[in-house]
């Protein structure tokens, strides 16, 4: 099957599982600091333990190369903080505003357009001098038991192959922190309409694992996606030859299409605009700040902390760690300082 | 079960970004007297799932929760 073909229909699963399940990392990374609720980053954890299994697997299995994310210390630092501060600031993550599009959430869409037209500056675009300042990806030759995708001999920085060590060990001991984790973390109480975080966490890792045994390269993401669809829409292309949309843009549409259909099932679409026009101007700086974040990071949070924490990959825990504080640092100054 | 219950104030969250719905029902929340009931109008289901949990920690209590349209609802709290 055209890879482009699956990509949507990846796409579409993972916006019935995002839209059913109400998943936003935002509201997962901020609930824990903020009203102290964890349903939703249990959701999460849970899906990133399901993929850390599925993962390696599959690798060892020989059906994928893992492939982390590069190592650029300076790039997930910065990026995973704007990206963190950006998420408050647009209403949602990457992935959040992708779907709520599809729900009919003009807002999300302003994000959404600013972010991808963000990002795509910064990869390959006006702003790609800013790359220059973060430095060099820092990899290893080590490669474990062959199971990391290698370029030249080098290698992605991950935990297990900074200690030359089986991925599986590594996998094995997170999967276990995180099991104990999610049993012993009492969950905030929440009745809810859609799919509880052991179903939506079960059903969101396993979209992710579906979605790299389809696109071999990488699991799910979203910067990619949206600088896919910006790019080729807007280029000077020659119409001799195919055009270049790819698995990860066509897996955008599909998210969105999929949430659209979700929503019109349970009768949850509907066409929401804000009262106060400030909003929008609100929103569209935090897609500036996300397409920025994420564009110099090499990812947004599906692409670092979905999808990057399962290969224990060191530019996704730098990022996932950088971006906690940029998202509380402006969850205090725009909800809790008075 | 809510209808003859009388607000005494009313927030109309429809519209309105993620979080904004629970900070500004947990604002008003806060400043209300014992006994007092908020009407909150909202229309994201996610802030309509979280805000019963969210409310008990500063005092509050979710009476009904009473779908008023596609993707709407009025939610009453009282202040305990």
């Amino acid at each position: 099957m055209d890879p482009r073909v699956q990509g949507l229909l990846v796409g579409i699963l993972f916006g019935i599982v995002l839209q059913r399940g109400r998943i936003c990392f935002n509201s997962a990374i901020r609930d824990v600091k903020m009203t102290k609720d964890n349903y939703l980053a249990k959701l999460a954890l849970l899906a990133i333990l399901v993929e850390t299994v599925g993962f390696q697997l599959a690798a060892q299995l020989g059906w994928i190369k893992l492939n982390p994310i590069a190592f650029v210390p300076l790039a997930q630092i910065i990026g995973g903080f704007l990206f963190g501060m950006g998420m408050v600031l647009a209403g949602g993550c990457a992935s959040g505003i992708t779907y709520r599009i599809g729900e009919g959430y003009i807002t999300a869409f302003v994000a959404a357009v600013f972010f991808g037209v963000t990002a795509s500056a910064v990869r390959g675009g006006p702003l790609s001098f800013v790359n220059s300042w973060m430095g060099k990806p820092i990899t290893t030759t080590n490669n474990p038991g062959g199971f990391y995708a290698s370029k030249d001999g080098a290698v992605n920085l991950t935990l297990a192959n900074l200690l030359n060590i089986n991925p599986w060990i590594v996998a094995i001991i997170f999967a276990v922190i995180l099991l104990i984790v999610l049993i012993f973390w009492k969950t905030t109480e929440r009745k809810v309409s859609g799919l509880d975080w052991v179903t939506g966490g079960i059903a969101l890792g396993l979209v992710g694992i579906i979605a790299y045994l389809s696109q071999k390269t990488y699991p799910l993401g979203i910067t990619g996606g949206w600088v896919n669809l910006f790019r080729t829409t807007t280029a000077n292309l020659d119409l001799t030859k195919p055009i270049p949309y790819n698995w990860m843009g066509m897996e955008i549409v599909g998210i969105i299409v999929g949430a659209y259909l979700a929503a019109l099932f349970a009768k949850e679409f509907r066409l929401r605009v804000p009262k106060d026009p400030k909003t929008f101007v609100q929103v569209a700086v935090g897609g500036i700040l996300m397409g920025f974040g994420a564009g110099s990071a090499g990812g947004c949070n599906i692409g670092h902390i979905l999808s990057g924490l399962p290969h224990l990959a060191i530019s996704s825990i730098i990022f996932t760690v950088f971006t906690l504080f940029g998202n509380w640092f402006m969850v205090w100054y725009l909800f809790e300082r008075r | 079960m809510g209808n003859d219950v009388k607000p005494t104030y009313t927030l109309d969250e429809r519209g309105e970004v993620c979080p904004v719905p629970d900070v500004d029902t947990r604002r008003k929340l806060k400043e209300m007297k014992s006994g007092e009931i908020l009407e909150v109008l909202i229309d994201y289901a996610l802030s309509k799932e979280r805000i019963p949990s969210g409310v008990k920690e500063i005092g509050g209590e979710v009476i009904s929760i009473e779908e008023i349209g596609p993707s709407e609802w009025r939610i009453l709290i009282k202040k305990l």
